[in-house]
C-alpha cells in the first residue's frame, strides 16, 4: 500500500506532463517515466489521450514500449526486440523488476532456475543481489530466499497494471474467498455449540453418577442398621458382609 | 464546575496509573472492613476486595473512603504523559497532603526515573469537589499547573468508558473575582508493551471463573469467529466495489485495482508441501498426546476400582480362612 502512495504523486506529475505535450515530444517523457526508479504503474499514463494518439502514427514504438512496461516481461521484449526502440539500462532494470512481479503473480514459490532464465542472469549470486537490492529494498516484493532449496518464497508482491480480462479473475477469487470464510464461520459456530453441548452432557452424567452413589449409600446404611444386632459370631458377620456386597 | 478545557494540552494516561489507583482504593476499603462489619463478612475479605467492598457498603451503608496520591510522568511540549503514581496520606485537619512524605517519595522516584516529574495528584470519588481545590493549590508550588485525576470507584456495568476523569485548573472570572476552577479535559490511553500484556491477561480472566475446558474452548473459538467475521465483512465490501466497477458504475481506479490484485496474490496464504507435512505432524502429535493422557486416566481409574474391589472381597475371604480353623 505504501508503494501506491509513493507512486501517486509521480503518476500525477507524469500524467500532467503527458497531457500537455503531443507527438514525438512525448518520447522523452515516456523514457523518463519508464526509467524512474520508483514508478511501477503505467496504466494512468496509458490512458492519457495524447499518448493513445501515438498509436496511430509511425512513432507507435514508444507506445508499445509503454504497453510492454505496463503488462509485459523481459522475455516479451527479447522476442520483439526488432520492432521496439532500444532501451536504456535504467529501463532494462525496471523491466526486469516488473518481470519479477509478473512471475510472483502466478506462483508463490519461484525457483532460482526459472528466475535466472526469465531475467537473463547466469549465476545465483547476481540473481540474489538483484532480488535483494532492486526488488526488496525498493519495496515491491517481500519474501524469503531459500538457498538450500534454491527458491524465492514470495510473501507480498506489489500489483502490476491490470489487463482488461484480469478483473473477472479477481472477482472470481474474491467470491471464492468470501464463500470459504463464510463456511469457516458456520463450522466454527457449530464447534462452539458442540463444545457447549458436550460440557452439558458431561455435567449431567457426572451428576447422575453422584446421585446413584448417594442412593446406594443410603440403601447401604439402611441395611447396616437392620443387620447390626445378630452379628456377634464371625459366621454372622461373614453372611452380613456377603449380603452387603451383593 | 467542569466544562471542557481550553489549554490545548493533550493528555496520555497509562493503564498502570488506573490499576494503581483502583488497587489503592480496594486495599483501603478491605482494610477498613474488619472493625466495622460482622464475622460473616470477614470471611469474604479473603476473596475479591472490590466485590466484598460492595457487600459491606450495602450492609454497613458507609461511602467508600477517598484515597489520595500523586501522579508522575513526563511533559514534552504540549503533551502530558502520565506514567506512574504513588499513594499519599491525607491529613483531614490541615486539609492537605502529607508534604514531607511526598518530598521523600519524590526523591526516591527521581533516583530511579530521572525524567519523571510530579504532574499532579489523584483521588477517588464521583465528582470533583470544592475541598479538592485546596489540595490542588497546595501542589501548585511543585508544578505550576497540576493535573487532577479522578477515578470513580462505583461499578457501573452499563458504562463503556473507563470511569477516569482528568481535570485541569483554569483561572476564570466569576462574579468579578478571578477564581481557579476545575475544567475536565479529554485524554487518551497510551500503552507500553508490558502494560498491554497485563491488561490483556486481566481482561481474559473472566472465563477461568467457570474453569472448565469447554468454556475456555468456547471463548477462544468465539474470539476467532468474530475476527473472521470482521475480515469477511471487509472482503465483501471490496467485492461489491469491484462488481460495481466492472459494471461501469464507478470509474476504474487503477491504484486501487493494483492494491487489490496484490492482496489477492497473497492467497492462498500457506499451501506448500512442507506446510502440509509440518501441520499433519503437529496434528498427529496432539492427537497422540490426548490419547496417551486418556489412557493414563483410564488405567488409574481401573487401578482404583481394582483396589476397592480387592478391599471389599478380601475381607470376606480372610474371614472365611479363619473360620475354617474354628
Amino acid at each position: 500500500m505504501d508503494i501506491e502512495q509513493k507512486q501517486a504523486e509521480l503518476i500525477d506529475h507524469f500524467v500532467k506532463k503527458a497531457s500537455a505535450l503531443k507527438g514525438t515530444i512525448l518520447d522523452p517523457v515516456i523514457i523518463e517515466a519508464t526509467s524512474h526508479p520508483s514508478l511501477f504503474a503505467f496504466s494512468e499514463i496509458l490512458a492519457v489521450p495524447s499518448v493513445v494518439e501515438l498509436g496511430g502514427t509511425e512513432n507507435s514504438g514508444y507506445l508499445d514500449v509503454l504497453r510492454l512496461f505496463a503488462h509485459g516481461t523481459w522475455t516479451d521484449y527479447k522476442n520483439n526486440a526488432g520492432c521496439l526502440p532500444e532501451l536504456i539500462p535504467d529501463q532494462v532494470l525496471k523491466l526486469k523488476q516488473l518481470t519479477v512481479l509478473t512471475l510472483a503473480e502466478t506462483n508463490k514459490v519461484l525457483p532460482y532456475d526459472q528466475l535466472m532464465q526469465e531475467l537473463d542472469v547466469t549465476n545465483v549470486r547476481e540473481l540474489e543481489d538483484f532480488l535483494i537490492n532492486e526488488c526488496m529494498y525498493a519495496g515491491i516484493v517481500r519474501g524469503k530466499l531459500d538457498q538450500l532449496r534454491r527458491c524465492f518464497e514470495v510473501q507480498f508482491a506489489a500489483g502490476r497494471d491490470l489487463r482488461p480480462g484480469q478483473l473477472g479473475n479477481m472477482l472470481q477469487t474474491l467470491s471464492n474467498w468470501l464463500a470459504t470464510s463464510e463456511n469457516l464461520l458456520v463450522s466454527i459456530q457449530e464447534k462452539i455449540k458442540w463444545a457447549d453441548t458436550m460440557s452439558e452432557l458431561d455435567k449431567k452424567h457426572r451428576k447422575d453418577v453422584e446421585d446413584r452413589v448417594e442412593d446406594v449409600k443410603k440403601s447401604l446404611s439402611l441395611k447396616l442398621h437392620t443387620v447390626s444386632r445378630p452379628t456377634l459370631t464371625s459366621e454372622g458377620t461373614r453372611r452380613s458382609t456377603l449380603s452387603l456386597v451383593e | 464546575m467542569a466544562s471542557s478545557s481550553s489549554s490545548g494540552l493533550t493528555f496520555k494516561l497509562h493503564p498502570l496509573v488506573i490499576v494503581n489507583i483502583s488497587d489503592h482504593c480496594t486495599r483501603v476499603k478491605s482494610q477498613m472492613n474488619p472493625p466495622v462489619t460482622s464475622a460473616a463478612n470477614t470471611t469474604s475479605n479473603n476473596t475479591n476486595g472490590a466485590g466484598d467492598g460492595v457487600v459491606t457498603a450495602v450492609s454497613a451503608a458507609i461511602p467508600p473512603p477517598r484515597v489520595y496520591g500523586c501522579v508522575i510522568g513526563v511533559q514534552r511540549g504540549r503533551t502530558v504523559e502520565i506514567f506512574n503514581s504513588f499513594e499519599l496520606l491525607y491529613d483531614p485537619i490541615a486539609h492537605s497532603l502529607d508534604r514531607a512524605f511526598l518530598e521523600k517519595k519524590q526523591e526516591l522516584y527521581k533516583k530511579v526515573f530521572p525524567h519523571f516529574y510530579i504532574l499532579g495528584w489523584y483521588s477517588t470519588g464521583s465528582d470533583a469537589e470544592e475541598s479538592d481545590m485546596h489540595i490542588h493549590k497546595g501542589l501548585m508550588d511543585i508544578n505550576e499547573s497540576p493535573v487532577y485525576v479522578l477515578l470513580n470507584p462505583s461499578i457501573n456495568p452499563a458504562q463503556k468508558d473507563p470511569p477516569v476523569n482528568i481535570y485541569e485548573s483554569e483561572l476564570h472570572v466569576i462574579d468579578g473575582i478571578p477564581q481557579l476552577i476545575f475544567v475536565s479535559s479529554s485524554y487518551t490511553i497510551e500503552t507500553v508493551e508490558a502494560e498491554r500484556i497485563s491488561v490483556d491477561h486481566v481482561a481474559h480472566l473472566k472465563p477461568s471463573d467457570g474453569g472448565s475446558a469447554a468454556t475456555q474452548l468456547a471463548a477462544h473459538l468465539t474470539g476467532m469467529h468474530s475476527a473472521i467475521k470482521m475480515l469477511n465483512n471487509r472482503v465483501r465490501v471490496l467485492h461489491h466495489y469491484l462488481v460495481a466497477m466492472q459494471k461501469g458504475e464507478f470509474a476504474c481506479e487503477n491504484s486501487l485495482l493494483r492494491q487489490v490484485s496484490s492482496l489477492l496474490r497473497r492467497l492462498p496464504a500457506i499451501e506448500s508441501e512442507k506446510f502440509q507435512d509440518d501441520f499433519l505432524m503437529e496434528y498427529n502429535d496432539t492427537l497422540l498426546i490426548t490419547y496417551l493422557a486418556m489412557f493414563t486416566n483410564c488405567s488409574s481409574t481401573m487401578n482404583e476400582l481394582v483396589d476397592k474391589f480387592n478391599t471389599a472381597y478380601d475381607r470376606h475371604s480372610r474371614r472365611g480362612g479363619r473360620t475354617a480353623f474354628m
